[in-house]
């Protein structure tokens, strides 16, 4: 794409088109190659990534749409072409899933709760350590990014020791003050709260860093002028800080949203799902059904309708956070 | 992504690891960080595509490429490629080396795969016509692969069925057809604490169904134990937890006409049996994937449990202080002591062409002295019974006690869906351990379900 405005702009007093230029060796020949040569040096910059970008995303993405309306099983590993094509099957056999249902519940269980409280912690942990926290600064930057890099199965040893119910840590401070803790993990009505208070401690610390960049592009004369016409702090929040942080905020929620919608870490390390599927999300039912029971079918339907929930809610966020300071 | 996916969950054939749910969580999660990583993303859809692409493209090229070759005479100089996973694929390498030694035109090359990539690489590998000569396979992959027909039917004038446990070569037969031959074996039994016993009154230990609740009931309170048993209540694989009691009552998940089984009276019951543990308060309710059991075994809070023999191995390693203070005895019995038996197999591509010297090298690593060898160097049960006849295995008193039990023990069916099924069995028993459904209408849904997918 890039390869098409070029010649338009840098030939701007030629016609373009081929054959309307200038010989080569012309006075001004560094400016003016035939376009023939300039489209082939655009494609040849950006062959490695179309031919990364087809083989390993187009293809497959075009190759999942296909199977998700075939029957495809264990037996066309080795034979393909043999999937029978079976229209909407896979579709409608899904809706009627009680399994499928319950995930699709689960996971937007996770992103109602989940998506607010990442972004609203990540603001507030921003703005402390913006203005708020001068001392030890660095420390605490690098204690709320320190999730974000750390492997999952360190962070999974971690929370299982914190949320074990016999000798982990929460049990373990409730019993010094006379409590009994609950079993986080193994009851279905606090393990996906738990997960979510986990995912939002490993993920708080991306959308703390963009805030802080977010925070930090603000011009200093606009709070001035805030507090010059007697702002309160919560004012000059209000009425300052969030309205342009608004961008950041469009782009934190847009990715977080579409990181949880896809959560798949979480439930898979620490309860495979579980208790009775109450952690069951659309990711980890599409993993289970594709890669344990073979039904690259019905997983493929199930990756589409994901991917136009993704889609759509992506499309109305983008609508409903729009900047409209501009 | 593969590689993927790991994914994992690629889970480890039953049986076959030692120490299943640890491993399979350390393995599990380390598998997936490298792909799954943080990334915010709708890649996450594309990727699995890519890894259901890679699949059929794989496939679509083998379509063509395959054959399977004249293949090369035992005596030729020629290289044997082999692979087996976790811990046994080390310890292959070494066997190796003896074996080329004494065979010297032989060139055995192993390569040692993580369970937790296993399942997704040998499924790439069967769609790209790439296996290896010979592959090591744990039994709840044989049904697949036989389905995906990549494997080469064994001779059974060579290796013959009655060298094996029973339960080791029904692991490698199909359809009437043999695919595997046994390479080592492992079963589950009863292991107890003996201190707490003497506490708790028990002197003997139990061999019935009620003796052991009663057992379990003592330990809780005379001894003060706070469980009387750990079970796995619910969760990925429970099924395994739960057969020595389905076995022992006669039941079946599929029966061995292939029909589904699970509402038969015998499995009904044995499903009722282990929810009284639950109901009763004698083992844990709520399960904890990773949860160690030998923890609670050590502290007392656990003083009996259902394990394979790597858990000896793992008590007197991690526990030294337990020494003298525990002991192992035959699963409790209904109609009989019938416990699960698993382990793995080896299996011979069908487009090998070294399936001759595949075929030597299998009758080494099966036979009396290699199958000695191998649990001089692995600790793995050996599947031949020839190899039990003499030394530790015939001494020991706690092999003894496995030897017999695995006489008897049973094996699931070899089935390509078998890992869905055994799901639905899963999810019975966790409904019955939660008391959210009966053992009768648990079953009854179980049924329906697996009926759906075995016709």
């Amino acid at each position: 794409m890039s390869t098409k405005t070029e010649p338009v702009a840098d030939a701007a007093p030629v016609k373009t088109g081929p054959g309307t230029h200038s010989p080569p060796g012309a006075r001004d020949h560094r400016r003016q190659r035939p376009v023939a040569v300039q489209h082939v040096a655009g494609w040849l910059f950006s062959t490695p990534f179309l031919v990364l970008f087809a083989v390993f995303m187009a293809l497959p993405i075009l190759a999942t749409l296909i199977m998700s309306f075939t029957d495809f099983g264990l037996r066309n590993v080795t034979d393909p072409f043999s999937a029978e094509f079976i229209g909407l099957e896979n579709y409608t056999k899904l809706f009627d899933d009680e399994k499928f249902l319950k995930a699709l519940f689960n996971t937007a269980y996770f992103v109602v709760v989940g998506v607010p409280l990442t972004v609203g912690l990540g603001l507030v942990a921003a703005v402390l350590l913006n203005s708020g926290i001068d001392r030890a600064r660095a420390f605490f930057r690098v204690g709320f990014y320190a999730p974000v890099v750390t492997s999952i199965v360190a962070i999974a040893v971690v929370w299982r020791f914190v949320l074990d119910p016999s000798d982990g840590l929460i049990a373990g401070l409730a019993s010094e003050v006379g409590l009994t803790s609950p079993d986080f993990l193994g009851s279905e009505v606090l393990a996906m709260p738990s997960l979510i208070v986990m995912a939002v401690w490993r993920n708080l610390g991306t959308v703390m860093v963009l805030f802080i960049a977010g925070l930090q592009a603000i011009p200093p004369d606009v709070r001035e002028a805030a507090r010059l016409d007697g702002a309160s702090t919560w004012q000059e929040f209000r009425r300052i800080t969030v309205p342009l942080l608004r961008p950041t905020m469009l782009y934190t929620s847009v990715i977080t949203t579409i990181g949880y919608l896809n959560v798949f870490e979480e439930p898979f390390v620490m309860t495979q799902g579980g208790p009775s599927d109450s952690t069951l999300t659309v990711s980890l039912s599409m993993y289970r059904e594709g890669f344990n029971f073979f039904h690259m079918g019905y997983a493929s339907a199930m990756a589409y309708v994901l991917f136009v929930v993704i889609m759509a809610i992506t499309v109305l966020q983008l609508r409903l956070l729009k900047d409209n300071t501009k | 992504m593969s590689h993927m996916l790991h994914e994992c969950d690629q889970r480890p054939p039953c049986g076959s690891r030692n120490d299943c749910t640890r491993v399979m969580y350390a393995l599990t999660g380390s598998a997936y960080i490298g792909e799954l990583k943080e990334e915010p993303s709708m890649h996450r859809n594309a990727r699995t595509a890519s890894a259901a692409l890679a699949l059929a493209m794989a496939a679509g090229i083998t379509a063509c490429g395959s054959s399977g070759g004249a293949g090369v005479a035992a005596d030729k100089k020629q290289t044997l490629t082999v692979w087996a996973m976790g811990a046994e694929g080390e310890k292959l390498a070494e066997v190796a080396k003896v074996y080329e030694d004494a065979n010297p035109h032989i060139t055995v090359k192993v390569t040692p795969i993580g369970w937790d990539v296993a399942h997704q690489k040998l499924v790439s590998a069967a769609a790209a016509g790439t296996l290896p000569d010979v592959t090591q396979m744990g039994s709840s992959y044989m049904g697949e692969f036989v389905e995906l027909g990549v494997l080469e039917p064994v001779d059974t004038k060579t290796f013959k069925k009655d060298s094996f446990f029973p339960a080791a070569w029904e692991q490698g037969v199909a359809d009437g057809e043999v695919y595997g031959v046994p390479w080592y074996v492992e079963t589950r039994v009863l292991y107890y604490r003996t201190d707490l016993a003497k506490k708790a009154g028990i002197t003997k230990p139990p061999t019935t169904w009620p003796e052991l609740q009663q057992a379990a009931t003592a330990f809780q309170d005379k001894a003060g134990t706070q469980w009387g048993i750990y079970f796995q209540p619910s969760g990925l694989d429970t099924v395994q937890s739960w057969y020595p009691f389905l076995y022992s009552a006669g039941g079946s998940i599929v029966s061995d006409d292939g029909k589904a089984a699970m509402n038969s009276p015998e499995t009904v019951k044995a499903l009722k049996e282990y929810g009284t543990y639950f109901e009763k308060g004698l083992s844990k309710k709520s399960f904890q994937p990773g949860y160690e059991v030998l923890t609670d075994f050590n502290s007392g809070d656990v003083p009996m449990f259902y394990s394979g023999p790597w858990t000896m191995a793992g008590i007197n390693d991690n526990y030294p202080d337990l020494k003298g203070k525990w002991a192992i005895a035959k699963v409790p019995a209904d109609q009989g002591s019938v416990s699960m038996a698993g382990g793995s197999s080896l299996v011979v591509s069908k487009d090998s062409d070294h399936k001759e010297a595949a075929k030597e090298f299998l009758s080494y690593l099966t036979g009396t002295e290699g199958q000695k060898d191998w649990f001089k160097r692995s600790g793995d049960l050996p599947a031949n019974t020839s190899a039990w006849d003499s030394g530790e295995l015939a001494n020991d008193a706690n092999f003894k006690i496995f030897r017999d039990q695995m006489e008897t023990a049973k094996s699931g069916p070899v089935l390509p869906q078998w890992t869905e099924i055994s799901s639905k069995a899963d999810e019975a028993i966790s409904q019955v351990t939660q008391g959210k459904a009966s053992a009768e209408d648990a079953a009854q849904k179980a049924q329906s379900d697996i009926e759906g997918l075995v016709e």
